[in-house]
């Protein structure tokens, strides 16, 4: 028991170790910034600018900086553009958030599942994981969100069901590798029951990569959904920036700002996301890096 | 870099060759853009201007009409009612042939007629038709069963394409015949390519019957997904001739392109109506107060000038503005927020906490953004003045969007429908009683009904003299209007595009779903 | 002959993953609201409640869901994957035709962007510190972070409006009649924006994928040794490393391609050219049931030959491979 709780506290030290790595990383934090400041936004900034994002407040296709009404101009209906932007980021932020939890939830359950029994079990999550690995994910994906009819909720599983499948290879790849670890054994030969020692033992160390995969993933999720909207496929009711580059694309050429802005949004924020998961990929490897 | 541009310049000098601008006025290729996309290519069995755009320079009609709404000749040199207008005669022009070089005769036009009848979605078009007998090789005798005065526009190329017997007639469904998609006509191209959803390549018919035309040795029609690009490859004159252009945000910077103009002359029978249908079987807007309050809200000013900067025309009733049946006499809906109000009051849809008194959805056609789901969105916010949350559902495909609204799964939807020339063709359809069918898309979905209606339509439907039957119709589209099953928005606007060099544009009333035989480049 | 097994076994395995798709397919598709008859009438202009039966009939769509199924997954397996409603031609025609144009589009995308990214990615751990470095750094940071038809609008504003020296969209200029040689030029000079933009999200992957694999192969034992015998600084960077190095850019090549598919959708959308993600898209949009099912199918079996390709890259490559799971 000792053993085990010693092993414990050891592989809680990378984190710590981890962060002294990852405060030196520049690109790291100006990313960590970027994204505080849009969480800062997408969760104060409908009190800071209290502006109905659907309301019609000035002519349609006003160019920024016309209008002290609409600061960033209007778009094709005449709605505030940057209301659109300080209300879009939340839908923004949560369906890639929680697109990149339901992938990495079913990743990790079906890889951890398939490295830990091996065998039979292995042999069948691989070909389930491979099957969806098959499937053409956006194709998929827009067949998904037709049939449920465009909605957040709609969106956001559809990404999920499509993107879970390098979860699944990198989990299992992990515990593939923790499996052998002594601490691993240690916990087995105790008689620690299976699931105790998969969620309690080797999920903690495995996840540095897989939150490293889980923040990247999220920068996916929100460029899918961009896409997503891009093709028609999103909810009208909700303001989010992927829905703002969907509407307005047919008036690119008229209304540059209109596009443009929301496209930055996302850029900066996948940039930002791309960026902390970069540090936090250096900040975890060298501990883990065992070739 | 140099590469591309050497293969330019000897691309654009050939091309300059292949057209000499000296004073000639036949010959040379025309290429047509569109953003449409035909199924196939046979009028016979379906509507829809993808269709009838190509299927009328394929397939000649009986008639064709010209940009006041007389018939002309066509196949049909000469044509007379007879027997208290229960019968038509047509005389057929005796030296036409179709594609295939085989004569048209009475029996090609008596097999087409019937065909239609029986396949063409537009039941009511030859409704009337009981048979159609030929007495000689060049005369056709239409029976009808009661007077039927539109038969003449039911005759007109975007309706009625005649088809040779000998390739039609082989018994199969005419629906899903496999030569819809390699039709043999009679019209004055035929075809020689079909690339669905890439582009159809159209021939001179040598042996059309009327002399020197078509003008064209080739139309090349290339069909875009998206008219971003299409209004690209005008600006770099890959197009010259873009019929039923609907993006109004890209006209104003292609009518800015030196060398191109656009016109919305032309085409006038076609009659597109952009309109906000009701769900009138659904509370609350079982209650008429509730749908012209609704109406009473919609700015349609602030439609047509803004958001279609000032290209469409606002839709006052049922019958498309500029057609002969139209009438302005019904009640304008003018935007008035404190009427709209007072109706609701009366209606007793009180406002609740919050200022809400009732939560609708709309629904909209998916395809045309700029008439539809714009003025979808737009009803969101406007409809929150009168206290009504609107929660816009968008279908990501078409069959969602028919389900819902034939199957009456809708609170109110955004739709287009056509006039199609006669009211009995493409406006009867929404309001008569007996066509309320459950799961059929465009009949009266709205549920509406009114035996004032149904018997003002049935006596329309037969009446000879146009000034009663115009009196008629106009107590009709009084009564609809202030019963208010729909609220008219706009006509929709259609544009031809075109490269200032053509000559001859298709401005008659069925503008680019007739023949394109006179027009060439100068 | 182990290679041959080795592919026997794979093939057999992929059939099986293919009907397993089909069924998936085919009953997710089932489920959604409407069908195919109510675009067909749509496009019709309307149609009576008797005409609509009919048409079901025609179909097949008045039978049961699993006489459906059943009729469906036999038509497949003879090869048969039905006719598209829209077009009113068979589905494998169609696709074959739109295919050609996605491949050419795909792997013109995927080797600029393996042998261009492998380029800058070597250079640039060559030398770390230079300003290739942080071009890559910058590319990448682009490929990954801006949505792929963002940076096609993009392009396709200043390359065919602002400074119209490309075509802005198709495949070839069909007015123009060229054929061989010319015809390939025009294919090309239409080809240069959409695979560009597809390129660019996949040189941002290999470069940086390059850069890292280079980096510690160049750290490794043996190009110490290599090193220590005397051998040119090239030939041991072109000799020894880059064959190790490359091999993690041509796995991830491999299994990128069912996200190439993804981006062509995109890019073929923004381009209009005629490749299978256009066509799928027209496809959902019209609710072609048929062509859906087969455009799904097919898109799976060129993943399925992507992955087997790789494997048999994989082991050309590296013979220390063997064929394990």
């Amino acid at each position: 028991m000792d053993r085990l709780a010693a092993s414990a506290s050891e592989a809680r030290g990378p984190w710590r170790e981890a962060w002294s790595v990852f405060k030196r990383n520049y690109a790291a934090l100006v990313g960590l910034c970027i994204l505080a400041l849009v969480l800062t936004t997408a969760i104060a900034g409908p009190w800071l600018y209290p502006v109905d994002p659907f309301d019609i407040v000035g002519a349609p296709k006003t160019p920024p900086g016309a209008d002290a009404d609409a600061l960033l101009g209007t778009d094709y209906l005449g709605r505030d553009l940057l209301a659109g932007i300080v209300r879009g980021g939340r839908p923004t932020l949560m369906v890639g958030f929680f697109a990149a939890m339901i992938a990495t939830v079913i990743g990790i359950t079906m890889g951890a599942l398939g490295g830990y029994y091996g065998g039979k079990v292995d042999a069948l999550l691989g070909r389930i994981t491979e099957f969806f690995q098959v499937l053409p994910a956006l194709l998929f994906a827009m067949v998904l969100v037709m049939l449920f009819s465009p909605s957040l909720v709609t969106v956001t599983f559809a990404i999920g069901f499509v993107a879970w499948t390098s979860m699944a290879r990198l989990t299992r790849a992990e515990f593939l590798r923790i499996k052998q670890l002594e601490y691993v054994r240690a916990a087995r030969a105790i008689g620690s029951s299976n699931s105790r020692i998969i969620w309690g033992v080797m999920l903690p160390n495995a996840l540095p990569p897989i939150i490293v995969a889980a923040t990247l993933a999220t920068g996916t999720a929100i460029l899918f959904e961009a896409g997503l909207s891009f093709l028609g496929l999103s909810d009208p009711n909700v303001m989010s920036w992927g829905m703002m580059i969907g509407s307005n694309r047919n008036y690119l050429r008229e209304m540059w700002w209109a596009v443009t802005f929301p496209g930055v949004c996302i850029f900066l924020t996948v940039l930002a996301i791309s960026l902390v998961g970069d540090g936090l990929n250096d900040a975890f490897n060298p501990r883990l890096r065992t070739r | 870099m140099t590469r591309i541009f050497a293969r330019l310049a000897l691309v654009t000098a050939a091309l300059l060759l292949a057209h000499p601008s000296v004073a000639q006025k036949s010959g040379g290729t025309l290429v047509w853009g569109t953003n449409q996309t035909a199924r196939h290519l046979n009028p016979a069995v379906q509507s829809g201007y993808a269709t009838a755009m190509v299927g009328a320079q394929i397939f000649a009609s009986p008639l064709r009409f010209d940009d006041k709404w007389n018939a002309q000749p066509y196949l049909a040199e000469s044509w007379s009612f007879q027997d208290d207008g229960k019968s038509l005669l047509l005389k057929l022009v005796p030296n036409a042939t179709f594609h295939d070089g085989k004569p048209i005769t009475s029996e090609d036009v008596a097999f087409s007629i019937m065909a239609i009848k029986a396949n063409h979605p537009f039941s009511s078009m030859l409704g009337a038709v009981e048979r159609v007998d030929t007495p000689s090789p060049n005369v056709a005798v239409i029976r009808l069963s009661q007077p039927h005065p539109a038969i003449l526009l039911a005759l007109s190329p975007a309706l009625c394409p005649i088809m040779p017997k000998h390739v039609f007639g082989d018994g199969a469904d005419l629906k899903t015949h496999a030569r819809n998609s390699s039709p043999v006509g009679s019209g004055p191209y035929k075809l020689a390519e079909f690339k669905p959803g890439e582009h159809i390549i159209l021939e001179k018919h040598a042996g059309f019957f009327i002399k020197e035309r078509p003008k064209f040795d080739r139309i090349i029609v290339r069909i875009f997904r998206d008219s971003n690009a299409l209004a690209v490859a005008i600006e770099r004159k890959e197009i010259q001739f873009a019929p039923f252009w609907t993006d109004l945000a890209l006209l104003d910077r292609l009518s800015k392109t030196p060398g191109i103009a656009a016109t919305d002359k032309g085409g006038e029978a076609i009659g597109p109506i952009n309109w906000l249908a009701f769900n009138t079987k659904k509370k609350p807007l079982d209650d008429a107060r509730v749908r012209q309050a609704i109406s009473f809200a919609i700015d349609r000013e602030f439609i047509t000038r803004k958001l279609h900067s000032g290209r469409s025309r606002i839709a006052t009733g049922p019958i498309a503005p500029g057609t002969p049946f139209y009438s302005a006499a019904v009640e304008p809906y003018k935007v008035d927020l404190d009427k709209a109000n007072r109706l609701l009051d009366q209606a007793g849809l009180k406002k609740g906490p919050g200022g809400m008194r009732a939560a609708l959805s709309v629904d909209f056609l998916p395809g045309s953004s700029e008439q539809q789901k714009n003025v979808a969105e737009y009803l969101k916010p406007q409809l929150k003045k009168i206290g009504i949350d609107v929660t816009v559902r968008n279908s990501p495909d078409f069959p969602t969007w028919a389900k819902r609204v034939s199957s009456q799964d809708f609170d109110m939807t955004m739709d287009a429908v056509f006039n199609w020339g006669d009211p009995v063709i493409g406006v009867h359809r929404t309001y008569l009683t007996s066509n309320i069918r459950p799961g059929v898309i465009w009949s009266n979905t709205q549920s509406y009904s009114n035996p004032k209606i149904d018997d003002l339509l049935a006596k329309a439907a037969v009446e000879r003299d146009p000034a009663k039957r115009k009196a008629e119709y106009n107590e009709f589209q009084k009564i609809v209007v202030s019963d208010a099953p729909i609220a008219y928005i706009n006509v929709l606007p259609y544009f031809h595009v075109y490269e200032k060099s053509l000559r001859n544009l298709p401005m008659t009333i069925w503008g680019a779903v007739s023949p394109i035989d006179e027009m060439y480049r100068d | 002959m182990r290679i041959a097994l080795f592919i026997a076994r794979r093939i057999a395995y992929a059939i099986g993953l293919l009907l397993a798709v089909a069924i998936l397919n085919f009953t997710l598709i089932h489920l959604a609201p409407g069908d195919v008859v109510e675009t067909i009438v749509g496009e019709m202009g309307g149609a009576s409640t008797e005409t609509i039966a009919s048409l079901r009939k025609t179909y097949g769509l008045d039978r049961s869901f699993i006489e459906q199924l059943f009729i469906y997954i036999s038509r497949v397996a003879s090869g048969d994957l039905g006719v598209s409603t829209y077009f009113n031609r068979p589905v494998l025609g169609l696709v074959a035709d739109r295919m050609f144009a996605t491949v050419l589009l795909v792997f013109t995308a995927l080797a600029t962007a393996v042998v261009l990214g492998t380029f800058l990615g070597v250079t640039a751990a060559r030398r770390p510190s230079s300003w290739l470095g942080a071009l890559v750094t910058i590319v990448a940071l682009f490929g990954f972070s801006a949505p792929v038809f963002w940076s096609g609008l993009m392009l396709l504003l200043l390359f065919a409006s602002v400074w119209p020296i490309l075509p802005a969209s198709g495949m070839y200029d069909i007015a123009s009649g060229a054929t061989g040689f010319a015809y390939a030029l025009d294919v090309a000079h239409h080809l240069i924006l959409p695979a560009g933009t597809l390129a660019i999200i996949y040189l941002a992957l290999y470069s940086r994928l390059a850069r890292a694999s280079m980096i510690e192969v160049l750290g490794s034992d043996y190009v110490r040794t290599a090193r220590a015998k005397g051998l040119s600084e090239n030939k041991v960077v072109f000799k020894h490393a880059l064959r190790n190095a490359v091999l993690p850019v041509v796995t991830i090549a491999g299994l990128q391609f069912s996200g190439m598919l993804a981006g062509a959708v995109l890019v073929e959308t923004v381009f209009t050219w005629p490749g299978m993600g256009l066509l799928a898209f027209e496809a959902i949009l019209r609710r072609d049931t048929q062509l859906i099912l087969g455009i799904l199918l097919l898109s799976a079996l060129l993943v399925i030959v992507g992955n087997l390709l790789t494997d048999l890259a994989y082991r050309l490559i590296d013979p220390r491979i063997r064929t394990d799971g």
